[in-house]
Parts: structure tokens; C-alpha cells; sequence
């Protein structure tokens, strides 16, 4: 399958629910949260999707286009074209459609499945350090909701990692054990005072109610057997407890009331081309840092001119990533054991995420994860050949099997200018403008990237291996860069939490200040990116506004 | 070497993909005097290494079990074959399968085959590359077989279980 457009029969009821108590727009990590927490304490939850249900089934097909070199990344899960369409004003293009999935699951269909929390001074930095801003809620405020998330997910972790922050609870599985390349790079730590550690993965070891991870090695971007964590599973899990989803309905624009203080209904069109109206009591926009904005500004009205809850101007603004960079070496007649591990993270260095100096922080925190497939697939070498026989294996084993490397997501500073507004110069298929983004990371991001390039590399060569690559968005010419090299990953920011109401978009319970009944659950509520994969501190916090919309729909 | 359909049977079937059903399609006309497997037995024997001697089994479990959509499989692989024979008959006189394994490499090396582009909605040749070629190289190299060729018996592709971590050599 090659395009987005519908597969589905026509005749699929995509009607409106009556009588919703909420309407959750995005089935992604957050929107699935939400909904699943909701539906379970009672409350009718319908959850519109701009994509499509993917076939299950058609996994393996799926797992088989990453691997193949004529496919790109988008068009893994069907990403691309007239539906997808975005613009870049900002210094360099921004694949964003390599770097997110629209269906039911969302972008963790096809993540990496790493999943951190944050640290305690990542909601802190104007106290501690004198930059960026802090969150109006802590860490501590969080700490229960990350552990119900883990549990929600299944992490296989080690409570005994050094560096992270403080937890009570165990991880619900023990850790991956290290990987053979983690061993590799443990080995070379201990020599440079470097700690490698487990990593905690999302991926099902055997104690979950989804199948263990089978060792496909494609977690990202896709896990065929289902061992990896995707948000279908608590959609499936809202829709036993009786939440209704309705896909290929993407939400066109939110009405409000007369007076402007409640939404009353997501407009949304359907594969028939007819438009609908759904109405419910409370609306929570999840649908990722990119489409919310717009949505917002979609939605602009003779009471909200600027845009859907920007009375404070900043919708859109503060918008923030993780720049990627990456090592990859070379073991001169190692054997690296790549690709026979199964997930493709195992092991990782958090010993660079606080700063050198805390009161004078110069760099981002760096979130380094050791890689188990370093380099192509043995199959993806043999497609890009064009020998056939012995030399084709020849080619493969000569090409194979000695790599080695350590990928990491850096933390950037939110800024002002760093922006999703709107292109209305490009339509969707729909005829809606689409998003535009506008972000320069700056250099507290490619200080971070030097400083993690620079001990990737020291533990490569202290390996004995030659480092053939060492790159980061921000230090070398990003649209040089392979695709996975490129930027665009984890996109944060844009619809800030705060509570002054003048520089925010959602209040500390993720509700909009403009708005009763509308909130937003997505990594857009960051207010700084730290280092770490966000999903689970996404998950973490649509669990926490999902109690704030139940105490308010009980009241 | 001879690839057998065990390792990968007891895989897919560990992964929910039932691999018992679908060989109808395999087995049908083609409109050449060979069954779909004939050919591409014959296929698979050059482009696999020479110790490997490609099996029906093997090939029906990882080119069908694979393949979600079988009915669009069986068209491409139906066109496919014509046009692999076309190709076959204008560079060395004969069905693809009639001919010997250097006449087989050779219709390869003088076409499109390989050096040309490998795509799904591509020129008919394209679409044999893709379809035909691919598939059986996908197949073989994300195999343990093939794998462990190359130093590797659970390459990426392969659900051959996780956390294989073997001792540092010293």
C-alpha cells in the first residue's frame, strides 16, 4: 500500500455519538490515554482519527518496506501526499512526515520505544539554571502518574539505573539484558569513567497481555509481532470499555458557544465526503504538536481572531525537538553481533543529561541509547546490490557485521520565534491550509550535540574502532543529511502549559485558560524539551488531565 | 545446502502468520508451460549462492506467508513470469526456467534485472525486480540460512527471538 487513502468500505458508520461526555480528537499515545482513563471510570468517550485502523495483519508487509531501500520512511505507515501536506519557513526542511504515523496507534506505531522520564531540573531551569522557564508543576507532581504510565504500557526497566530521578516503584519488568554492542560499549566506559546502563524499553518481555517481543530488530518503525507498545492497544482497551472510534475523520475545525467559553462541536469530514458535527461535554485535543496548532488556528473566530485559545498570543510559539545526532564506527575484524539482538535499543548513557557545570549550564542534556542494528540490514544490502549469487554474498559479508553505534536526542532551548503557524498559500486535501514550521534550534542544542558526538567517539575508539561517522543537525549541514539523520524528531512545545494565562496556552491541568471545556494533551504542553523521549511523560501527563476531566465531569 | 521450511515454519507461526494456506497461487497457470514455484526454484538458483539449493518450501513459506494481500501478489507474480519469460526468450531463446543456470544469470546480467529500478508501480521490469527478485533475496537474507552466511542467524527481519547477548571475547 503506497497511499493514505481510504481502504475502508464506505459504508462504515462514521456518524456522530450522541450524548458524549468527551470527545477526544487524535489516537495517538495521548489521545489513548485519555480515552482509555475516561471510558473506564464510566464517561461515554468518541475518539475521532484523522487516519486510518491499520490492518494488523499487514504488519509484516510493513516491516518489509522499511527494509527495502526503494521505500522512504514515510511511506511505512502510509505518510505523504495531499492529506499530509506541511511547509518550512525555518533555516532547513523539517521531514515531519518521516517522523510521525496518522491512524489509530499514531506515532507509536512506529517509535523506538525508549522511554525515560524526565529529570527533576527539567521542570526547573529558570530556578536553577536562569534560563528557558519552569513548568508550573513538578516532577514530584508527576511522579505517580509516570509510574501509572509505565505500568499502563509495560516497561522493562532497571530501578537501579544511575543518573535518572528518583522512583518508588519498580519497573512492571526486569531490564533487557545488555545487548552484545552494549557490553562493547560498557567495556570501553569503564576505561573513560563512562557508565553504560540498561535502557527502560516499552517492549513486552513475557509478563504483558500482548505477545513478547519475537526479534524482528525493526522496532523502529515497525514491530510486527506487537512485542512494542503502540498506543492501538489502550485504544482497544477504551473501545472494551465502551468508547466509540471513529478513523479517516480528520477534525476540520472546534465551534464555540456565543459567548466564546465552551466548545460545542469538532467539525469533521469523512471518506464520503460528507462533513459532521460532534458534540460532547469536555473536547481534548490530542492530536501531536503539529496538527494541534493548527487546528487551533483553524479554528480562529470573531471571539478568537489569532486562533482557538490564543488570547495569550503564544499558540503555536515556543515550539521545540530533540536535534538528533549519531556515531557510527567501524570494529577492523570484530564481530559486533548487529541485528541478532531482536529490539534495536537496549542500552544507553545518561551520565551526560545534567550539565558540567549547573550553574553556568553552556549545552543541552544529552540522551545517548547504544544501537543494536547500526548499519543496514543484511537484506537491505543485498536489495541495494545489484550482483546476484556468490558475489552478492560475497558483497553482504564483506559489508556486514562490524559496525557499531550510539545515537541521542539533545535538548534544545524553547525561543519565541521558534514557531507552527500556517501556510495558506498550501492546501490539504481538504482545502485547509496546512502547518508551517519554523524552528532553529540554536546553540545550547549543537553544544550538546558536540559534547555527545565527543564521547561517542572517544568510546568508539577506545574500542580500537575508526569512526566513519559523527554528525549531528547541528553540526554538520542538516539537509545533507540521510533521513534518519535529519531533524524533526519528537516535536514539543507550541501550546505551552503555564499558569499566567498571558504567556500560556493550557493551565498546569491542561486545560486551556480560554476555554472550559477544551484540553490539550500533547508533547505540545512541554515548556522545556529536556533530553529524554517524550512519550511517556506525554502518557503521563493525559493521565493526569484525564483525572482533572473526570473530577470536573463528576462535579 | 539445502533450505528447509522448518525454521522458518516454526517463526512465522510463532509470529501468528499462519503459512499453511495461500499455496493456490503458486500452483496455478501461468500462461507458460511452468507452475509460478518452477520458476521460481529456477530463479532463486542464481540468485541465492551456489552451496544453497533453493526448495519449493522454502520459497511457498517466506514469498506467500509474507504476502497479506494475496490476490495482488498472485497478479504480480502472474505478469511477473510473463514478463521474466519475455526477457528469457529475447536473450537466450527459451522459457526462464528451460534455460541452464549460466544462460538464467545471463538473461540477468544483460537486462534490467537487478541494475534496473526495483519498484511496486514501476515499468513492467521494475515490477519483477520488485516482486519477484526482491521477494526471494528479502527472503533468503533475513533467513537463518542466509544469515548465518554472513555471521548472523537471526538477521533483521527474522522473528528469531530476543536478547541473544553472547560473552565479550576477550
Amino acid at each position: 500500500m503506497s497511499t493514505n487513502e481510504s481502504t475502508t468500505t464506505m459504508t462504515t458508520d462514521r456518524t456522530p455519538v450522541d450524548g458524549a461526555d468527551v470527545c477526544v480528537i487524535g489516537a495517538g499515545p495521548a489521545g489513548a490515554m485519555v480515552a482509555y482513563s475516561l471510558a473506564k471510570r464510566g464517561h461515554d468517550v468518541v475518539i475521532l482519527e484523522a487516519g486510518p485502523r491499520f490492518d494488523k495483519e499487514a504488519r509484516v508487509d510493513r516491516m518489509k518496506d522499511q527494509l527495502h531501500p526503494t521505500h522512504s520512511d514515510n511511506e511505512i505507515w502510509d505518510m505523504g501526499g495531499e492529506r499530509d501536506e506541511y511547509s518550512t519557513s525555518g533555516e532547513h526542511s523539517w521531514p515531519v512526515n518521516q517522523r510521525r504515523v496518522k491512524g489509530v496507534g499514531g506515532t507509536s506505531l512506529h517509535w523506538g520505544s525508549v522511554v525515560p522520564r524526565l529529570y527533576e531540573k527539567d521542570f526547573e531551569m529558570q530556578s536553577r539554571h536562569g534560563i528557558a522557564r519552569d513548568w508550573p508543576i513538578s516532577y514530584e507532581d508527576l511522579r505517580p502518574y509516570y509510574a501509572q504510565a509505565e505500568q499502563e504500557i509495560g516497561v522493562a526497566g532497571d530501578d537501579e539505573t544511575p543518573f535518572f530521578p528518583p522512583r518508588e516503584e519498580s519497573y512492571p519488568m526486569d531490564p533487557l539484558p545488555l545487548s552484545y554492542s552494549d557490553k562493547l560499549f560498557k567495556q570501553a566506559g569503564e576505561e573513560l569513567d563512562i557508565t553504560v546502563h540498561s535502557m527502560p524499553m516499552a517492549i513486552n518481555t513475557g509478563e504483558y497481555d500482548r505477545n513478547e517481543c519475537q526479534g524482528y530488530g525493526t522496532c523502529q518503525f515497525v514491530c510486527p509481532s506487537g512485542g512494542k507498545y503502540s498506543a492501538d492497544i489502550h485504544v482497544r482497551k477504551a473501545e472494551q470499555q465502551g468508547a466509540t472510534v471513529i478513523d479517516e475523520a480528520p477534525v476540520q475545525r472546534l465551534n464555540h458557544g456565543p459567548a466564546g467559553e465552551e466548545i460545542t462541536e469538532a467539525v469533521y469530514k469523512t471518506p464520503d465526503c460528507e462533513t459532521h458535527r460532534q458534540t460532547a461535554d469536555t473536547f481534548v485535543a490530542a492530536a501531536g504538536a503539529f496538527e494541534t496548532p493548527r487546528l487551533l488556528f483553524l479554528s480562529e473566530s470573531a471571539e478568537y481572531p489569532n486562533g482557538l485559545a490564543n488570547s495569550s498570543g503564544t499558540l503555536g510559539k515556543y515550539f521545540m525537538g530533540h536535534p538528533p545526532a549519531g556515531v557510527i564506527g567501524i570494529l577492523p575484524g570484530e564481530n559486533t553481533h548487529q541485528d541478532e539482538y531482536g529490539p534495536v535499543v537496549s542500552g544507553g548513557i545518561h551520565q551526560f543529561y545534567e550539565y558540567d557545570n549547573p550553574d553556568d549550564p553552556q549545552r543541552g542534556s544529552v540522551n545517548m541509547f547504544t544501537i543494536n542494528v547500526a548499519g543496514p540490514s543484511p537484506a537491505t544490502m543485498a536489495l541495494q546490490s545489484d550482483a546476484i549469487g556468490d558475489d552478492l554474498l560475497n558483497q553482504v559479508d564483506a559489508q556486514f557485521g562490524s559496525t557499531i553505534g550510539v545515537n541521542m536526542s539533545i535538548e534544545m532551548l524553547p525561543r519565541e520565534d521558534n514557531q507552527i503557524g500556517i501556510d495558506r498559500s498550501t492546501t490539504d486535501n481538504h482545502g485547509n491550509p496546512v502547518p508551517d514550521v519554523d524552528i532553529t534550534p540554536g546553540e545550547f542544542a549543537r553544544k550538546g550535540q558536540e559534547k555527545g558526538l565527543q564521547v561517542g567517539s572517544n568510546l568508539i575508539e577506545e574500542m580500537g574502532g575508526n569512526v566513519v561517522y559523527a554528525k549531528g543537525t547541528q553540526t554538520a549541514e542538516h539537509d545533507g543529511l540521510t533521513p534518519l539523520g535529519k531533524g524533526g524528531y519528537h516535536p514539543l512545545g507550541g501550546t505551552r502549559m503555564g499558569d499566567d494565562p498571558t504567556e500560556s496556552v493550557v493551565d498546569p491541568t491542561l486545560k486551556t485558560h480560554d476555554l472550559d471545556n477544551l484540553y490539550i494533551s500533547s508533547g505540545g504542553v512541554f515548556v522545556t524539551s529536556g533530553a529524554s523521549n517524550p512519550t511517556l511523560t506525554i502518557m503521563a501527563l493525559s493521565l493526569k488531565a484525564a483525572d482533572h476531566i473526570h473530577e470536573e465531569l463528576q462535579a | 545446502m539445502e533450505l528447509t521450511r522448518r525454521d522458518a515454519v516454526t517463526a512465522l507461526t510463532a509470529a501468528g502468520i499462519t503459512t499453511t494456506a495461500g499455496c493456490a497461487g503458486l500452483t496455478g497457470e501461468t500462461g507458460s508451460d511452468a507452475e509460478p514455484m518452477e520458476v521460481l526454484v529456477s530463479l532463486a538458483d542464481v540468485l541465492y549462492p551456489s552451496d544453497i539449493e533453493p526448495t519449493p518450501e522454502f520459497i511457498e513459506t517466506f514469498m506467500y506467508g509474507r504476502i497479506t494481500d494475496e490476490e495482488s501478489y498472485r497478479e504480480e507474480l502472474t505478469a511477473g513470469i510473463e514478463t521474466l519469460n519475455q526477457l528469457a526468450a529475447d536473450e537466450q531463446g527459451g522459457a526462464f526456467h528451460t534455460l541452464s543456470a549460466d544462460q538464467r544469470r545471463s538473461v540477468i546480467e544483460n537486462t534490467d534485472l537487478r541494475t534496473g529500478p526495483s519498484e511496486p508501480d514501476g515499468s513492467d521490469v521494475a515490477r519483477v525486480n520488485y516482486y519477484l527478485l526482491d521477494e526471494l533475496l528479502f527472503a533468503f537474507y533475513s533467513s537463518p540460512t542466509g544469515g548465518e552466511l554472513i555471521g548472523n542467524t537471526n538477521p533483521r527481519g527474522f522473528p528469531g527471538g530476543f536478547g541473544y547477548s553472547p560473552s565479550l571475547e576477550q
